[in-house]
């Protein structure tokens, strides 16, 4: 799928078999007349979107059949010497645990990593589509994409699916030209610059260890500490987080993977500090 | 759709029903060098017995084999739509594919459908480039993850805790949580899930199908559950 | 109408239909705070009148939800000596229902000082289900032999009854009844009976999956009465193929406190040898 295809917007009564022309049978037309390419398939009833809103749980609210994984707490945040990126490792659909494993740090790049909340295939999906779009990026122009531009271009592509029921919350981090960068980016078409974000269920009880012990002038062993301890807290108090601490250092080089470690583990090393 | 006396409408979504459970269970064990798949053979909807023996194991190429659970139709389609991209790719590159581009490729075919979903759970599980034993499991629109087991379907909720602790070996101490089983123990572990499973499980039973990937190829096994 | 002219014309009476717990329990439904789910016997219950009497027959499969919750449960219910009833539907419904049938007819038997009728017994099941508008959820066979001859009933949720020579209910009965209407015929010899009931019960045993294990009997004649408790059972669990014990300290110890008790015995007056 390329780009143009994504982004092209054409009247939708020259693409729309359904299309509608008086005011009357507006209501009628859906979110899905503004996508012009057939990539993805739609269920053949009048509103292909609310078809997809009303039989796809995305995030355990529903009683539907087709219950989608979700992850729960991420977090990202920009200090003197880089980003730290962390995340739990739990997967929910449903009220059932789906995994204890996932991996919501993406390597979409050797210098650009994106983080998993909000529905699992939505994330990855379009973070891999995002990866081969930055790679396109740079042979066309012969040198690396930037954060912005990264966040940018997924912004648009997800935007372009609005209130279609996709469900994404990421943070795009990495280090280009003007040094260390980290975007907010979710489904709804926002994004946020900014030094600080957590995503997620678990984001509250984060940002509650993180706006305690945050400073830009951080050592690197220190923010890799705040990083662990606020996941490790959102997986003590949110039932949806858990797992394992997955944390990952960008530096000027690139991102380097620092651990993964065992909830577990870290709930018997915090209580014998005390 | 209902215009209401103020003007207002009430946006009625029709009552069509594209997706049916039709139960069964389906699990997938990998080890160092092999790989189990076990299936239950009945094929349900509602409290009637569509068929007793309806297959949800298909082989994808020599070192692969795919296990669905949910909506009937939908896994078989499915089924189709990657034997014949398998098959395509075999004819265009003179190789099988390997089960790492298998298992993406079944990801992405997941999620072209994100809006109107295959009600499918699939388990992807063979033999890795490597010759060891892999085991990827999707969610209904591809969100994709190489595991070491797993179980979906109507008895999952008895069999994946019963797996996190006899092939996981979660929550026990002085034990080695890395050790992989031999292909007797996952064998017989796998008949267990699901003898206990046909107990308490009524969509779950009729006849067991069991598959063993290895560098020998692929082994079928077939048990009888129990009827009713 | 309203409640105060309803009092004014009927006067503040306790008699009559009370629903104020439907309409409390509908409230709650609406507020998201559902009833706790029932153990429902999704069963397959069946009775046919051959030459001496009636035999009743049962499954023994209780469900809640998709899960078997009893595999071997009792569906046939002691009602008096000389009747029984077989119940599906919600478990804890059929089960009270036919206890407190079955108390009102020991009742009846003894002010009356006659053998209680299976008419009886079905007149009194009905009034009770009727009083509940079916909420009571108890669907029922009912048979028995008493001084006018053999007799069988189904009674419906709601009241209502039929009398007829072969019968099933419960969500395995279309299965059942296949069966019977294919193979019976009046005035069997009781083997014949037996044969056919235990034929017609394994069909919704295995056709239905809310039925299923083994295959419970009553045979009721003038005199007599054989409760055949587990007279089939055609699904014996296999055994498994492997050992599931774990290990000695697969239980981690966090920490150890051995305590020494100081041990008194204690004895006062009323304690004498």
């Amino acid at each position: 799928m390329s780009l143009d295809k994504v982004l092209k917007y054409t009247s939708a009564s020259k693409t729309n078999p359904y299309a509608f022309d008086d005011d009357e049978n507006f209501l009628k037309r859906d979110v899905t007349d503004n996508i012009s390419h057939f990539d993805f398939k739609f269920a053949p009833v009048l509103k292909p979107a609310e078809f997809a809103k009303s039989h796809i749980d995305v995030k355990s609210q529903k009683d539907s059949l087709i219950k989608l994984a979700h992850g729960t707490t991420t977090l990202a945040f920009k200090f003197k010497n880089g980003v730290i990126v962390a995340t739990d490792s739990r997967a929910t659909s449903g009220n059932v645990i789906a995994s204890q494993t996932v991996k919501k740090v993406i390597e979409i790049n050797p210098y650009l990593l994106g983080t998993m909340a909000g529905g699992a295939a939505d994330c990855s999906y379009w973070e891999r589509e995002l990866g081969r779009r930055c790679r396109l990026h740079e042979l066309a122009n012969k040198e690396r994409i930037s954060v912005a531009a990264a966040s940018k271009l997924l912004t648009n592509m997800v935007y372009s699916y609005k209130g279609m029921g996709l469900s994404m919350g990421t943070m795009i981090s990495g280090w280009d030209k003007k040094g260390p960068g980290l975007y907010y980016v979710d489904s709804e078409g926002q994004r946020i610059k900014g030094n600080l974000f957590s995503v997620g269920s678990g984001s509250t009880f984060a940002y509650g260890v993180l706006d305690t012990s945050y400073r830009y002038d951080m050592e690197t062993d220190e923010a890799i500490e705040l990083g662990r301890r606020a996941i490790y807290h959102a997986t003590h108090r949110d039932a949806m987080s858990g797992g394992y601490v997955r944390l990952y250092h960008i530096k000027k080089e690139g991102w380097e993977f620092i651990g993964l470690e065992d909830v577990e583990d870290l709930y018997y090393k915090y209580n014998n500090q005390e | 759709m209902l215009q209401h006396k103020d003007g207002s409408v009430q946006n009625h979504q029709h009552g069509w029903e594209p997706y049916v459970d039709n139960g069964g269970t389906s699990l997938a064990i990998a080890g160092e060098d092999f790989c189990v798949i076990a299936s239950d053979t009945r094929q349900s909807e509602g409290y009637s017995i569509n068929t007793r023996f309806d297959p949800k194991i298909h082989k994808i190429t020599d070192k692969i084999m795919l296990a669905t659970t949910g909506y009937s139709a939908d896994a078989k389609r499915l089924t189709e739509v990657i034997k014949m991209q398998t098959e395509r790719y075999f004819y265009k590159h003179e190789k099988n594919m390997e089960s790492h581009a298998a298992a993406q490729m079944l990801s992405v075919i997941l999620y072209q459908k994100r809006f109107f979903p295959y009600y499918v759970f699939p388990i992807l599980a063979g033999i890795d480039n490597e010759g060891k034993g892999c085991v990827y499991s999707y969610d209904p629109v591809g969100n994709m993850e190489r595991v070491t087991f797993q179980v979906y379907g109507s008895a999952s909720g008895m069999i994946q805790p019963f797996l996190d602790s006899q092939v996981g070996f979660k929550n026990q101490q002085n034990v080695d949580k890395t050790r992989l089983l031999t292909k007797e123990e996952a064998i017989s572990i796998a008949v267990d899930s699901f003898t206990a499973a046909t107990e308490r499980d009524i969509y779950t039973g009729d006849y067991l199908e069991i598959y063993i990937v290895d560098a020998n190829g692929i082994h079928r096994e077939q048990k009888p559950l129990k009827f009713d | 109408m309203d409640k105060s002219i309803l009092a004014e014309i009927v006067g503040d009476s306790n008699t009559g239909f009370k629903f104020d717990n439907a309409l409390r329990n509908e409230s709650l439904t609406s507020n998201g705070t559902g009833a706790p789910k029932a153990t429902k016997t999704g069963t397959t219950i069946v009775g046919l009148i051959f030459k001496d009497g009636v035999v009743l027959g049962a499954d023994t499969r209780a469900t809640a939800g998709s899960i078997v919750a009893d595999k071997n449960c009792a569906k046939i219910h002691y009602i008096t000596p000389n009747i029984y009833c077989c119940g599906a539907g919600t478990a804890a419904d059929t089960e009270f229902t036919t206890n407190i049938i079955s108390s009102n007819l020991a009742l009846h038997q003894m002010n009356s000082g006659r053998e209680p009728r299976v008419a009886t017994a079905m007149t009194f099941l009905k009034q009770y289900l009727f009083r509940y508008q079916g909420h009571v959820s108890a669907a029922l066979v009912l048979g028995g032999v008493d001084s006018t001859g053999p007799h069988l009933y189904t009674v419906y949720p709601h009241g209502s009854t039929d009398k007829l020579p072969f019968v099933t209910m419960g969500s395995g009965s279309l299965a059942a009844m296949a069966t019977f209407e294919s193979k019976f015929k009046p005035n069997m010899e009781r083997q014949e009976a037996i044969d056919l009931v235990q034929e017609a019960i394994e069909s919704g045993i295995f056709n239905d999956l809310g039925s299923g294990s083994n295959v419970d009997v009553c045979v009721i004649t003038k005199g007599k009465v054989d409760y055949l408790r587990n007279y089939a059972k055609p699904n014996e669990r296999i055994s498994k193929l492997k050992s599931y014990k774990f290990a000695r300290g697969t239980t981690g110890i966090l920490k150890e406190s051995i305590h020494k008790f100081d041990i008194v015995v204690e004895s006062d007056a009323m304690d004498v040898v």
